[in-house]
């Protein structure tokens, strides 16, 4: 995808390829992984929310305290996939941005910071449904949210956001130009 | 590899920066969605067949407000798929599809292919204003299947060239 030429698209640094390929790798592997532990990812998580029972407001009551773990767990296994799908979309959006920020956009400290805003935006913002899922049974629900919010998702998804309108503003601009 | 029109790549990055707005905005306003949603609801009463029982409106409010926030989900979740999809897919015709007028029908297809997403941006305001049912009949019927089908004709179009493209190589 390299090329000189207004009409050929320009690679985009090594950097952000590597972090996207990276990133779909890790998403694959961790689709697979839910897969095949999900029994012992849900026990450990079982067993971290019962020792830890002031943290999720369990009352000693079975059927209470069943109900509130069950939401947990739920919670727990949608982080897992939400990483997976997430860290899969984004790979291939990191490449597709990278790759039209670096063409269009003019070379200097403009084009530098679009990319490492999308590629560490996009990058980094699906291992904020890791984070929050390993939080869930040591925070509970409420607190594991709020971290996993304020450290990885409004800070990279902000970002990578930011760079995306950012760069269709780029692209924007030359159309109209060219109009 | 050849870049597709610019007006298609702007289409393709709007349309990524529109869903990863969306997933920001399900994320952070969730209870004034659903708030607004069941406001919409008491308003079109008879769209959507409110009874006046407590326990039946209750029933087919919740259902209706499910309806629009799976339409903002499906519209999160499709505009970051298909805004890469749209890019790549038009390079691979830029690059791949020798015919001038074959290329401009693709990138009209893909074009129209990329809106949709928004399709269910739509669906979601249908299934609140119109009555679940009936709102989100209209929207498949006028909007979703009629773009959908231009992206999956596109997409059937420019395996059919590649391949006629490949052979007329090989015959030349």
């Amino acid at each position: 995808m390299t090329g000189p030429g207004g009409d050929t698209w320009r690679l985009p640094p090594m950097a952000s390829l590597l972090a996207a390929v990276l990133l779909i790798a890790c998403a694959e592997a961790g689709g697979a992984s839910m897969v095949r532990f999900k029994l012992e990812l849900t026990r450990w998580a079982r067993s971290v929310i019962l020792a830890r029972p002031a943290t999720h407001g369990l009352v000693g009551v079975r059927d209470v305290d069943e109900q509130i773990i069950d939401e947990a767990l739920v919670k727990f296994d949608a982080s897992l996939r939400l990483f997976h799908l997430h860290a899969e979309g984004m790979g291939l959006v990191i490449i597709v941005t990278t790759m039209t920020a670096a063409t269009l956009a003019r070379p200097g400290l403009g084009r530098r910071a679009l990319l490492v805003l999308l590629t560490a935006g996009g990058a980094g913002y699906p291992f904020g449904y890791l984070l929050w899922g390993a939080l869930i049974p040591y925070q509970g629900l409420q607190t594991a949210k709020v971290l996993a919010e304020w450290l990885v998702w409004i800070p990279f998804g902000g970002a990578a956001i930011v760079a995306t309108w950012w760069l269709a503003a780029v692209a924007g601009a030359r159309v109209f130009r060219r109009a | 590899m050849r870049r597709p029109p610019l007006v298609l790549v702007l289409v393709g990055l709007v349309v990524i920066a529109l869903g990863e707005t969306a997933g920001a905005v399900i994320s952070q306003l969730r209870p004034q969605i659903a708030a607004y949603a069941q406001a919409r609801v008491a308003a079109n009463p008879q769209r959507h067949g409110l009874a006046g029982s407590a326990e039946y409106d209750a029933e087919v409010t919740a259902r209706a407000v499910y309806a629009a926030e799976a339409g903002l989900s499906f519209f999160h979740t499709h505009a970051q798929g298909l805004g890469p999809l749209v890019i790549l897919v038009s390079t691979v015709t830029a690059s791949l599809v020798p015919w001038p007028r074959a290329r401009g029908a693709l990138y009209a297809l893909f074009g129209l292919g990329a809106l949709f997403p928004l399709g269910y941006l739509a669906y979601a305001i249908a299934a609140v204003e119109w009555g679940r049912d009936a709102g989100i009949e209209a929207v498949e019927r006028s909007i979703l299947t009629p773009l959908g089908s231009a992206a999956i004709l596109g997409l059937v179009a420019l395996g059919i060239l590649l391949v006629t493209a490949r052979i007329g190589r090989r015959a030349a």
